[in-house]
């Protein structure tokens, strides 16, 4: 934009102290504003991008607030939440997560400027509007790239995520994650916790369970039927037959198609983006099968830890992913003891309820 | 020529606190639809007038002698149903309808009848007419054309022109949506913030969350209380509002 566009320089005082090219409107607009730059990035068309669908819970803690609604009701939490608007939310245990996706979007971006293959974080919330003002000044305080919200005022998220095309939703509520994963929407509850250790700002590590998380829980039926033996007995016998695909393998496409894009600009030992399988199959027996049915799906995963059987705390110590992801609550709380962030896929044998809908869908978790 | 006949079946609302809203017998019966008997089938603003009466009757609930209630004024302008004027009467009756007046005027004095009757807020299922209404400086408004709850009232405010106001229509009008939106706002609050008989919705299209927070901001100055909300910042409007089910959208200056 040429200055012979712009405003008339005239002299106008300290306005002129940077000689510019914006427009009036432009020029209104960072005087309301310094902070934001002059053009924020618009969020990508949702069909294009990898969408977050992240509750207020998980992103903020609002403990205080939640114990409000609890044990006064809801007026009485409204009332709280209004008083204290102007006061932001502590970061919750989603908050690194988002962070670290940011990070990610920020590289994407220096490489491909005019591509829509970004991460997309949506904040999900049945909160009523009421709280709206003190979410978005807190959106504001932690300089968080969330521009898209529903706030349902007590409906149920579900549709708005498909109209998001959300790839993944995480809630503290466990039943709005198992309606999502019914619908085939990877999805996950995460839960405050008290020690969250640090992690990488400049690489996002997202740690995957194999059985009931990345692929279906059929073997973990057998191993709970007929105990371990028969278990290594049967995935030896169908070593070479994939095994089907669980609520979460759509997540790992996708962070493997982002992946790729920086593998493509020769970025593969600089990767904003490390995957981790943390398995309690045996690297000598059971893992095998869900080797080869990684790639025969054509996916990658950075590495893969068998613990035949072995706690994952201390694995997960060393690898401090941004977030965990296991079918069952006994490994997440080990995890969350230890201080990664993990958080419970409420999907097969594990929940004692019959699984359904993920692998009717030939198709990965989310339409794309 | 217009004509005004009240229904004296319904019990006449308080003239000075009353929210007047007009329907156009066109959207509340399918005259088309009658085969040969008397009774019309229900036409898309059926669902609507249901939800307003609920309304009604939770407010009454709350207060006895509550006069902030919605009176419903109905409005002929089809010379061939003016014929049928005891029809509509009669249909009116047999669906329990809570219309308190029918106004039968032609084509060309339907925004005359609006004014005489003190309109706060003019439906339509027509583009042209609702913008004719608003040119006027009647708070106009389209019908969802979608099937809508009959259980719950649901407004939908479209929040990128809540804070950019059609610089198109004449102040007459804005200054008729704002008095709209406060008597809504007020009724609003005479509920709880569960199982109220009506939710306010906003949504902003284009904007991101500064857009959406400048939205409720501006409503909350008006006395307008937000349930739902729900900022899109360019994502594709209509799976949103198929979802949302509103029954009528304020301020709505895009195209569907």
């Amino acid at each position: 934009m040429s200055l012979k566009n712009g405003p008339t320089l005239t002299a106008r005082g300290p306005d002129l102290a940077s000689i510019s090219n914006r427009t009036p409107l432009e020029d209104a607009r960072m005087q309301l504003n310094p902070s934001t730059p002059t053009r924020k990035p618009k969020p990508p068309k949702p069909e294009n991008a990898i969408t977050i669908g992240v509750s207020a819970r998980v992103l903020f803690n609002m403990e205080k607030e939640q114990q409000i609604y609890q044990q006064q009701g809801l007026e009485d939490y409204i009332k709280y939440q209004v008083e204290h608007e102007t006061q932001p939310f502590n970061p919750g245990p989603a908050f690194s997560f988002v962070k670290a996706l940011e990070a990610v979007n920020t590289r994407l971006r220096e490489l491909y400027p005019d591509s829509e293959e970004l991460f997309d974080v949506v904040l999900m919330t049945n909160n009523h509007a009421y709280v709206g003002l003190r979410l978005i000044n807190t959106i504001n305080h932690h300089q968080l790239f969330i521009e898209r919200f529903c706030m349902t005022g007590g409906n149920s998220p579900i549709g708005y995520l498909k109209a998001y095309h959300t790839n993944l939703y995480l809630s503290a509520d466990p039943a709005k994650v198992r309606e999502a994963l019914e619908e085939g929407i990877a999805a996950a509850t995460m839960f405050t916790q008290e020690k969250m250790t640090q992690v990488s700002d400049t690489q996002l590590r997202v740690a995957f369970d194999g059985d009931a998380v990345l692929f279906s829980d059929e073997s973990e039926r057998i191993y709970k039927a007929h105990g371990l033996d028969k278990f290594f007995e049967h995935e030896k016998a169908h070593e070479n037959k994939p095994l089907d695909h669980g609520p979460l393998k759509g997540f790992l496409e996708a962070l493997g198609k982002l992946q790729k894009k920086f593998y493509g600009k020769g970025q593969r030992m600089d990767c904003p983006i490390r995957t981790y399988l943390v398995t309690a199959r045996s690297a000598a027996s059971s893992g095998t099968r869900a080797l080869k049915t990684l790639r025969s799906w054509g996916l990658e995963i950075d590495e893969a830890l068998f613990l035949a059987g072995a706690p994952k705390g201390p694995m997960l110590e060393k690898i401090r992913p941004h977030i965990f992801f296991d079918d069952q609550m006994f490994h997440v709380e080990g995890a969350a003891e230890i201080g990664t962030v993990a958080c419970h896929v409420p999907y097969g044998i594990a929940q004692g309820v019959t699984k359904k809908g993920i692998n009717d869908k030939e198709t990965s978790a989310a339409p794309k | 020529m217009v004509s005004t006949i009240q229904n004296t079946d319904v019990k006449q609302k308080d003239a000075d606190r009353a929210v007047v809203v007009a329907v156009t017998s066109r959207a509340v019966f399918d005259c088309g639809a009658e085969d040969g008997d008397d009774v019309y089938g229900v036409g898309v603003a059926f669902p609507l007038l249901q939800a307003l009466q609920r309304v009604n009757e939770r407010l009454l609930e709350e207060n006895p002698a509550e006069s902030l209630l919605f009176d419903v004024v109905l409005i002929t302008t089809d010379s061939q149903q003016q014929q049928q004027s005891s029809r509509i009467i009669s249909n009116t009756r047999h669906y329990g309808l809570e219309i308190s007046r029918f106004c039968f005027s032609s084509e060309e004095d339907f925004i005359e009848s609006l004014l005489t009757n003190h309109v706060d807020l003019f439906l339509s299922t027509d583009r042209s007419e609702a913008a004719q209404a608003s040119h006027k400086g009647v708070f106009s408004a389209l019908l969802n054309r979608k099937v809508a709850s009959s259980e719950q009232l649901r407004v939908l405010f479209c929040g990128d022109a809540v804070i950019r106001p059609d610089t198109d229509s004449p102040s007459a009008s804005q200054d008729a949506a704002q008095s709209f939106s406060a008597q809504l706002g007020e009724m609003r609050q005479r509920f709880g913030l569960l199982h109220s008989p009506l939710s306010i919705v906003l949504v902003t299209s284009r904007g991101g969350r500064e857009s959406c927070g400048t939205a409720l901001r501006t409503l909350r100055s008006r006395g307008v209380s937000v349930d739902e909300a729900y900022c899109l910042a360019g994502a594709p409007r209509s799976p949103f509002l198929s979802l949302l089910r509103p029954h009528f959208l304020l301020n709505n200056d895009l195209e569907d």
